[in-house]
């Protein structure tokens, strides 16, 4: 492992191709820790938007007129107005007015954090989406389906858990999947509330050692990578639940 | 944004004129296109902030004014923060940085600092009086803000093991501050001693150690300007402001704490010049 | 995209009758989807807020309002300049993105396969990390015939949007011309069109009308990138906004602030998201 360490370093010094974050070890450190986070963050976010977008399509469907009224502000507030300054709202402007609590060694905290702050921005803004594409599911399966369930003695929760949205997870896979790979792409925006994520700790290391080339080409490849992987295991994952007889 | 249109209008005359933007001479080309481009801080009472009208003012553009009328030229502010303002230089968009910049090696690789430098803080950090912070050591572990590009952030991350939260600017890391999210900020002990100065939200407030790695701020240019007739008349000119007192009546008239740097530059340069 | 044409085009095959016909915005039958009465509530939100900070807010200060009011032209200033760069940025990216979706459908083997791969490359990364590249990576300037031709930091920022654009309309364009019936090309060769003929008279006159709503979604998710360019030291609205409070260094202006400029970005996007909308159902294709 060191003399692959000692490699970059020899890297640098003959060729100038500074990689601080390998033969660095606070720089290794930060950069693995910022990968971590990234992944972190993903996972986080896109349970979320998915039970954001699964619960909030249910109520869409709702007999209360108000309750869809709701859903549906939220989601055009969401959708026409930049993550960027919803995250600025979120941290900034709501976290500033919560009530703060004290932590382990007594200081007064808000009681929510930046990474937290990141991952419910971001899970709302993803989630808006996602209730869209659900309910596009969900309306792509026959009125009829749901009536049977209704003869055979399903409540309206259970026939939306058991029989509407199996049929319709599978419909939306493929959209689903598009803004997911959006969602990955959007948890960069964590930076501006100082999330350790990739971009943060790479622009941390590029200031420390003025490797700005180096790193933004580690940066894009690594992003790019990331999004390939879930591509990857999204589109087995479309295969094994498609269904049968039913498109190409 | 009339300064907008002005940039994309030099930008369409450059293309149809075919004027080069980049001249060897900074002093000519400015000359030539009759205006200076200074790269300031927008964010940074009192500096350089913006006042309502979204005019940027403060003792740093007082200074790039005082520079512009020297050479008889116009001026043109362009904001900078602490992690473009070296790039911006070197990629000619600005002519020169006064943007509250530290003086030091590493940066001195990449620009040329002006000697005599104009200013004179250190590394201290501002926190809330119920923290209780009393040595540099207590702060191991602890969340402190901080900005992102200081050139401190490096030593005090690995001197100190603090968990170091940066953001892009003062204000996002003041309010940081402010909600808690951080129980300190690791910052300029010019500026904070400006803002504990102020009262109101700002009592709660402490400097609580020691300010620390004394740091002078400098303008920066170009390496080509290290010794070019440009580089040379922006030495001149700080030396004036030190001398003549100009440094010491402006830093009063932002009301900024009587600094013992300048009034030190200012005995040593009066007593060389008799 | 893909999904919902797949999906539209075999649901009237009819080989199996638990779905109907999937898409995204054409099934939307509801009446009270995409009302004013939305920009209404939002308006209600931000008196709201500011009333909860006016009334926070210690008694000797200047009022919230009249704080909102005295920093709204320098706002609007910074807002007007978000349109300025999504437009140039969507002009771009439009251009380009064409170019490299009729690669992507070329008969040509390495012409596909290279605009496949670099429409892929910037569809999936970042905007935020593109748009640093170009800002950090862009010279400042380039010799072209003899002519310095200078970049700012606002221009690389703008090519730095474009670049995503670019990716995501290629995608649009191929999307069109591949939901085009193979049919129609068979006609036109029996008609002896050569392949461009078919392409340029036939299959791209009927393209545009499908690419036009997509090409609005872009532009709308354009829109809302264009803020990104504060991070990386272009001043837009977001910079505006943070001056202001740094100016201000008032803690109570925070909510009614970033509550205003979301404020203009939905004033500004969701008509064109109402206007993509019915576009969309005009256009939808009736199998």
């Amino acid at each position: 492992m060191e003399a692959i360490w000692s490699w970059f370093e020899w890297l640098y010094e003959a060729h100038g191709v500074n990689l601080s974050i390998f033969y660095d070890s606070l720089d290794r450190d930060r950069f693995f820790f910022g990968l971590l986070t990234t992944i972190r963050l993903s996972l986080i976010c896109i349970v979320a938007s998915v039970v954001i977008g699964v619960v909030g399509a249910w109520l869409q469907t709702s007999r209360f007129k108000w309750t869809s009224r709701l859903v549906q502000g939220y989601i055009q507030f969401f959708r026409n107005t930049p993550p960027l300054v919803q995250l600025y709202f979120f941290f900034f402007a709501i976290g500033g007015v919560l009530p703060k609590v004290p932590d382990a060694s007594g200081h007064m905290v808000p009681p929510i954090g930046n990474f937290t702050w990141a991952a419910i921005s971001l899970s709302f803004f993803a989630g808006a989406f996602n209730v869209e594409i659900f309910r596009a599911g969900i309306e792509a399966v026959p009125k009829s389906t749901s009536e049977a369930a209704e003869a055979l003695g399903y409540t309206r929760l259970q026939s939306y858990i058991y029989i509407i949205l199996p049929l319709a997870f599978r419909v939306c896979l493929p959209s689903l999947n598009n803004n997911l790979v959006n969602l990955v792409k959007t948890t960069t925006l964590a930076y501006v509330i100082a999330v350790p994520e990739l971009l943060y700790v790479s622009s941390q290391i590029w200031s420390d050692q003025f490797n700005v080339r180096e790193m933004m080409n580690v940066l894009l490849f690594t992003y790019v990578g990331l999004v390939a992987v879930l591509v990857f295991m999204m589109h087995r994952w479309e295969k094994t639940l498609k269904i049968p007889g039913y498109g190409r | 944004m009339s300064k907008w249109f002005a940039t994309i209008c030099t930008v369409f005359l450059c293309l149809v004129a075919g004027a080069g933007a980049s001249l060897a001479d900074t002093y000519e080309a400015i000359k030539k296109r009759g205006k200076i481009v200074v790269g300031v801080k927008a964010d940074y009472r009192p500096w350089g902030y913006r006042d309502p009208s979204g005019e940027l003012v403060g003792l740093e553009i007082d200074m790039a004014k005082d520079l512009a009328d020297t050479l008889a030229v116009d001026l043109e502010l362009v904001p900078v923060v602490g992690s473009n303002r070296m790039e911006f230089l070197n990629q000619e968009k600005i002519d020169i940085i006064i943007a509250t910049m530290g003086d030091n090696m590493k940066r001195r690789k990449v620009v040329t600092m002006i000697e005599p430098n104009y200013y004179a803080g250190g590394t201290n950090i501002i926190a809330s009086k119920a923290a209780g912070f009393e040595n540099w050591t207590d702060l191991k572990n602890q969340k402190i803000c901080g900005i992102q590009g200081a050139y401190y952030n490096r030593r005090v991350l690995q001197l100190y093991k603090i968990d170091l939260v940066a953001f892009k600017g003062v204000p996002e890391a003041v309010n940081a501050l402010q909600q808690g999210s951080c129980v300190g900020f690791v910052y300029d002990n010019t500026w904070i001693e400006k803002t504990l100065a102020e009262g109101g939200e700002w009592e709660a407030y402490e400097m609580p150690f020691e300010t620390e790695d004394p740091s002078v701020w400098a303008i920066g240019v170009r390496h080509e300007d290290a010794d070019s007739p440009f580089g040379l008349m922006v030495k001149g000119k700080v030396a004036d402001w030190h001398r003549t007192g100009w440094l010491l009546e402006h830093e009063q008239k932002w009301g900024i704490k009587r600094s013992p740097f300048l009034v030190e530059m200012n005995e040593a340069l009066k007593t060389r010049a008799k | 995209m893909s999904g919902a044409r797949k999906h539209r085009s075999v649901g009237g095959t009819g080989n199996l009758a638990v779905l109907k016909p999937f898409s995204l915005h054409n099934a939307a039958p509801s009446a009270w989807r995409l009302q004013p009465g939305h920009g209404y509530m939002l308006f209600a939100a931000l008196v709201l807020f500011v009333l909860v900070g006016e009334v926070q807010a210690a008694p000797a200060r200047p009022s919230i309002i009249a704080t909102m009011w005295k920093w709204t032209p320098f706002l609007l200033q910074g807002f007007a300049f978000n349109i300025l760069i999504s437009f140039v940025s969507i002009i771009i990216g439009t251009m380009a993105g064409a170019a490299l979706g009729l690669g992507q459908i070329s008969v040509s083997r390495p012409i596909r396969a290279v605009s496949w791969t670099v429409t892929q490359f910037f569809r999936n990364a970042p905007w935020l990390v593109l748009l640093f590249y170009c800002i950090f990576l862009i010279p400042f300037e380039f010799e072209l015939f003899g002519v310095t031709i200078p970049f700012p930091a606002w221009i690389k920022a703008v090519i730095g949007l474009s670049l995503p654009v670019m990716a995501n309309f290629s995608e649009i364009v191929r999307g069109a011309v591949q939901s085009i019936p193979d049919g129609q090309w068979e006609a036109a060769e029996s008609l002896a069109y050569t392949r461009r003929q078919t392409l340029w008279l036939i299959v791209l006159p009927q393209c545009i009308k499908r690419m036009l709503p997509p090409w609005m979604n872009l532009y709308a998710v354009l829109t809302m990138a264009t803020p990104l360019v504060s991070i990386v030291g272009v001043g837009e609205g977001m910079t505006t906004t943070g001056e202001i409070l740094a100016a201000e260094n008032r803690s109570d202006l925070l909510i009614p602030f970033y509550m205003y400029l979301l404020c203009l970005f939905f004033i500004y996007c969701y008509p064109i998201a109402r206007w993509t909308i019915s576009l969309e159902r005009k256009f939808a294709v009736k199998i």
